[in-house]
C-alpha cells in the first residue's frame, strides 16, 4: 500500500488538526464517536482472547473483509 | 446503543480513578482525545495488568453499568490480551498487551495528560497501530502521523 500523501493533502490535515485544537475537548469528542451496526463483531455481548494473535485470526476468519479488520 | 459521549468519557476517567485503576486511553479514541479529528467508534483503554489492577478494573467497570458474570470478571481480571464489551451503557475494549508497546510502564512513563484523561503518547498510539497491520489502521496512519508532528510542534 502506498502511504505517501501530496503536499495539499498534508496541508489540508494540518489545517484541520489547528481547526480541531481550538475546538473544547467535549465538542471534538462529540464530533468523533459514531455509532453504527458492525456485522458479527456487534452481535455478542463479551469476548476474551488469550492473545493478540487469537484476536486477530479471529477477526480474518469471522467478520466481513470490508470492516477492514484484515491484516495487509 | 447511542454513540460514546464526553460524559461517558468522564464517568471512565472518575470511576476507574476512585477505584484507583492504571490505564490509557489508546488507539483512535486516544488520538481524538489528544485532538486528532476522525471518527471512531472504539473506545480503547490499555489496562496495566495485575491481580490487584484487575479487580479494580471489574469493581469500577460494573460501577459504570457493565453486567459481568463470574466467569467474566475472572476473564479480565487473569488479564487475557483482549476483550470486547457490549454488556453495558457503551461499547468498551480493554487490551493489555497491544500489539507496538512492551510493556505498561513504558506507556504510562511517555502518556499524556489531557483534562485528567490518561491518555498515550502518540508515538505509542502509532506504534501499536502500525504493529497491527490491518488494513484499517494502514488507511490511518499517514493522517495520524502527520497529526502526531504537528503536535509535537504545537505542545505547550
Amino acid at each position: 500500500m502506498d502511504d505517501r500523501v501530496g503536499p495539499s493533502d498534508e496541508q489540508q490535515w494540518i489545517d484541520e488538526f489547528e481547526a480541531a485544537a481550538k475546538r473544547p475537548l467535549r465538542l471534538r469528542v462529540r464530533y468523533a464517536f459514531i455509532k453504527t451496526y458492525r456485522p458479527v463483531l456487534d452481535d455478542e455481548p463479551f469476548r476474551a482472547f488469550d492473545t493478540m494473535e487469537d484476536y486477530r485470526r479471529w477477526c480474518e476468519t469471522n467478520l466481513p473483509d470490508w470492516l477492514g479488520y484484515g491484516r495487509v | 446503543m447511542a454513540a460514546f459521549e464526553y460524559a461517558q468519557a468522564e464517568e471512565i476517567r472518575d470511576a476507574f480513578s476512585s477505584h484507583g485503576v492504571r490505564y490509557l486511553f489508546i488507539g483512535k479514541s486516544g488520538a481524538i482525545l489528544l485532538g486528532f479529528p476522525d471518527t471512531t467508534q472504539d473506545v480503547v483503554l490499555f489496562v496495566e495488568r495485575g491481580q490487584e489492577n484487575g479487580e479494580a478494573l471489574v469493581s469500577a467497570i460494573r460501577e459504570l453499568g457493565f453486567a459481568l458474570s463470574p466467569k467474566q470478571a475472572a476473564e479480565i481480571v487473569s488479564g487475557k490480551d483482549f476483550i470486547q464489551l457490549k454488556n453495558g451503557p457503551f461499547d468498551l475494549d480493554l487490551v493489555f498487551a497491544p500489539d507496538g508497546i512492551e510493556r505498561f510502564a513504558d506507556a504510562w512513563s511517555r502518556h499524556v495528560d489531557v483534562e485528567g484523561f490518561p491518555v498515550c503518547h502518540p508515538d505509542d498510539i502509532i506504534a501499536s497501530k502500525a504493529a497491527t497491520n490491518r488494513v484499517k489502521d494502514r488507511e490511518s496512519l499517514p493522517r495520524l502521523r502527520s497529526f502526531r508532528d504537528n503536535w509535537v510542534r504545537n505542545r505547550p
